[in-house]
């Protein structure tokens, strides 16, 4: 995918976006998801979804990635077991 | 203090709980090394508003293409090179003179990851996504985004299943400009819709 979203020979400048993250913890938590949807999911991101509607809803007043990591904590406690290391 | 204690209260409880995670997450194999600094790298400097605007551009340039992008967005866009998380089902709706669409997440934070990169602050907040719902004229006129009384607001709700992407309408005056300075105008908040070019 990254090769294809090349942006060589279009020089815009990110006046459009505000960066993405204002602090690394939120950049690390918003990857973590990304790596749990992978690769416990296979690619899956309902549970993720879900799980954050609910996180949102019980607090609606938190901090958006504070929500986005309770969720993550949430989740993370029903993964299922990782097979045996071989 | 002791020396464990400051070193303690340098992180904050949530960069605490962050760093349990990826210690956690990190032992159980899911993940890899390198992963972590390749999605933020990716969400920092590739996937954003610029490639919405290409895809905004193309639209204006190319009527066929408007056509396919409208009647089926996601095999448009990936037309483009964007696809992938959050991207699987996208609609594009179109602004005209008389209806003017906005998109709202009521529920959580659903965006169009490929096209306009990770959602601003404001979109992801409680009031944005409760008034646009409610009373979207007075909140984007509060934006700063106001419309003729007459013109039609779609607010559309993303979800899990449907993002949707505002096709703007093509300013005046453009009509000489390349696609590629056509994508140089197109703003982020113009293809959420609470602002017009």
């Amino acid at each position: 995918m990254s090769g294809q979203l090349s942006l060589q020979g279009m020089d815009l400048p990110r006046r459009n976006g505000e960066l993405a993250f204002d602090e690394p913890w939120q950049a690390t938590a918003f990857a973590l998801a990304a790596a749990v949807v992978d690769h416990a999911y296979g690619g899956d991101r309902e549970p993720f979804r879900q799980q954050l509607i609910k996180t949102i809803a019980a607090d609606p007043g938190r901090p958006y990635w504070e929500s986005w990591t309770a969720a993550l904590e949430a989740l993370t406690e029903t993964l299922p077991e990782p097979p045996p290391a071989s | 203090m002791s020396e464990e204690g400051h070193r303690r209260t340098a992180m904050s409880p949530v960069e605490q709980r962050v760093a349990a995670l990826e210690a956690l997450l990190t032992e159980r194999g899911l993940v890899p090394e390198g992963f972590i600094e390749e999605i933020t790298r990716r969400y920092e400097s590739e996937i954003g508003p610029m490639n919405g605007a290409k895809v905004v551009a193309r639209a204006w340039v190319d009527p066929r293409y408007k056509e396919w992008l409208l009647a089926e967005g996601t095999a448009a866009i990936a037309e483009l090179g964007f696809g992938g998380p959050e991207g699987d089902h996208m609609v594009a709706v179109e602004n005209t003179p008389a209806v003017h669409n906005v998109i709202v997440c009521t529920l959580c934070s659903c965006y169009p990851w490929p096209v306009l990169g990770l959602p601003p602050a404001w979109y992801k907040d409680p009031p944005y996504r409760a008034r646009m719902v409610r009373e979207p004229r007075a909140l984007l006129a509060e934006m700063g985004c106001r419309l003729p009384g007459d013109t039609e607001i779609r607010v559309w709700d993303s979800s899990a299943e449907v993002r949707y992407l505002v096709l703007p309408e093509r300013p005046p005056g453009t009509e000489g400009m390349t696609e590629a300075a056509l994508a140089g105008l197109v703003t982020r908040d113009s293809m959420i819709g609470v602002a017009r070019l």
